[in-house]
């Protein structure tokens, strides 16, 4: 999973005339070379603090995103399906570890992420403030949630920096297996008896709007945003990202005569590309800011985890141990 | 209290609504960090796969084979203190990173020379190889043999040099501890046979008259 959209306000926008003008030129000719940028490179301000900002939601999103498709380890249906649904539980968390490691080569501590986190001071992926009613909610989150999550992790793989780089290409390999397995557990519902195909298509009508607001909503094109793409921090627009997610998985969500609940999604065969009833950026905004059926509840579970554990990591601590940014 | 679809989030008994912000964590709280790097199958070379936070040695090797050998093939994991580890400035693409180092000669060995692991980064953004293990009386004497013995071969744009006392290695016999790697057939995506289910579905509707 799960790196959502670039869906959360931008840094502001910081003058780029305050930065070295040679040590710019530079930075931004080795990246027009296509060169990634290593953690002790010189670089501008706004890039550090734009990559802090997105490798840091994108790990909150794994960790928290682990949290309602976890409820169902104890519940899902059968041996193998529990084993599967713990190893991807298990690989989610395991990103956010390594993103969590390549933001903090930009000189942002975990520990100041995770209690930013926990703050409600940084945002992870929306759609984990919803609930998952049942398995096929898990199903459609392991599927869904995780091919949308897909396409974004794709795209920035190929960005600049090189330590978010290097753990995407490890995320995406790992995700190989999310998806099939995803997959593999819709099909089985979707073609098996009426009362799991029911729960299936319940399952996605309950999932199909926070799903069209994963990937955010329309990019204001700025000067800004013309610069995060030169830079190659921001790899494609929200719009590109949720047009090649809608032309990837509504023809599989059709074929398995299930229904997307859009009466008026459909691909306009001239400018091919997909039409859709607006989401709901209202609701968004809302659930974001905190108002959402699940949010107070992820972040208590994260909390009591980070505070019951506090006097275990203490009887740990090394008293000589001195702390080192990661290297890449 | 909090109420949760979860039974078991339920019985922790947490308060529901506004709770006062939790406190700054501690510094350390995330114990330091540590370099891993694996290696995929008997004779390849160990390459960097990432960092862990840890309170030491042992544990970031326990931390890291969870985090780096548990999906993908691997014979052999290294650790190293992220603070042991020195590091050359990055060359760009193509250069040759020893050729821009200024490696005095150091004045008369006085101490016993000691092994040293050497790390090449060929191309930004790719992973630090190991390169091999030189004898050396300092850090920088070692980066003075690692150009002798590998710096010939263009380009490496980084260089990491670490005291192989400091290097916690996986032995021979550690090696059982990934046999079962393979064997976990779900987690691959191989296992799921998602298209046959698919066609054989498609099948039946076809053969079986709209309701």
């Amino acid at each position: 999973m799960y790196g959502g959209g670039n869906i959360f306000e931008a840094t502001k926008f910081d003058d780029l005339q305050t930065e070295d003008p040679a040590k710019l030129a530079e930075f931004e000719a080795r990246i027009a070379r296509g060169e990634k940028i290593e953690p002790t490179d010189w670089m501008p301000e706004l890039y550090r603090k734009q990559l802090i900002r997105m490798i840091e939601q994108h790990a909150h999103s794994e960790i928290i995103g682990a949290l309602p498709e976890g409820t169902w380890i104890t519940r899902a249906p059968g041996f193998r399906r529990k084993m599967a649904q713990m190893a991807k539980v298990q690989d989610e968390v395991g990103h956010a570890q390594l993103l969590y490691s390549a933001a903090e080569t930009l000189g942002k501590s975990r520990e100041q992420m995770l209690t930013d986190l926990i703050n409600g001071k940084s945002k992870y992926s929306n759609v984990f403030n919803y609930p998952a009613f049942t398995w096929a909610d898990s199903n459609i989150i392991s599927w869904l949630i995780d091919a949308g999550a897909i396409v974004n992790q794709m795209a920035n793989a190929k960005g600049s920096y090189g330590p978010y780089s290097r753990a995407l290409e490890r995320i995406c390999a790992e995700e190989a297996f999310h998806l099939k397995y995803g997959h593999d557990a819709v099909v089985h519902m979707a073609t098996g008896s009426p009362k799991q195909r029911e729960m299936i298509q319940a399952a996605l009508n309950r999932w199909w709007p926070p799903i069209m607001t994963f990937f955010g909503p329309s990019d204001k094109m700025s000067t800004h945003t013309e610069t995060l793409m030169r830079w190659k921090v921001k790899m494609a627009s929200n719009d590109e990202c949720r047009q090649q997610f809608l032309d990837m998985y509504v023809p599989k969500i059709w074929e398995l005569g299930l229904t997307v609940p859009d009466p008026n999604l459909k691909k306009n065969q001239e400018t091919g590309q997909w039409e859709f009833t607006e989401p709901d950026w209202d609701e968004f905004k809302r659930v974001i800011n905190g108002d959402g059926p699940c949010n107070a509840e992820r972040l208590a579970v994260r909390r009591t985890a980070e505070e019951r554990g506090a006097w275990v990591r203490r009887a740990l601590l090394n008293p000589k141990a001195k702390y080192v940014r990661p290297l890449a | 209290m909090l109420k949760s679809l979860d039974p078991r989030v339920t019985r922790l008994n947490l308060p529901d609504g506004e709770v006062p912000p939790m406190e700054e964590k501690p510094e350390l709280d995330q114990f330091e960090t540590y370099e891993a790097f694996h290696q995929k199958k008997d004779g390849a070379a160990h390459t960097y796969v990432g960092p862990v936070h840890a309170p030491n040695e042992d544990v970031a090797f326990l931390f890291a084979k969870e985090q780096y050998s548990r999906r993908f093939p691997c014979v052999g994991l290294w650790i190293a203190r992220t603070e042991n580890i020195q590091v050359t400035p990055y060359g760009n693409d193509g250069e040759n990173v020893y050729d821009m180092l200024r490696i005095e000669e150091t004045a008369e060995q006085i101490e016993q020379p000691e092994p040293y692991e050497i790390f090449h980064l060929k191309k930004r953004g790719k992973a630090h190889t190991h390169a091999g293990r030189v004898m050396a009386t300092s850090y920088l004497n070692a980066l003075q043999e690692a150009k002798q013995a590998f710096g010939e071969k263009s380009p490496i744009v980084n260089v990491w040099v670490v005291k192989s006392k400091d290097v916690l290695q996986s032995a021979e016999d550690d090696k059982d501890m990934w046999t079962t790697v393979p064997e976990k057939k779900y987690r691959e995506a191989i296992a799921y046979k998602v298209m046959d289910k698919i066609t054989k579905y498609k099948e039946e509707r076809k053969n079986t008259p709209a309701q």
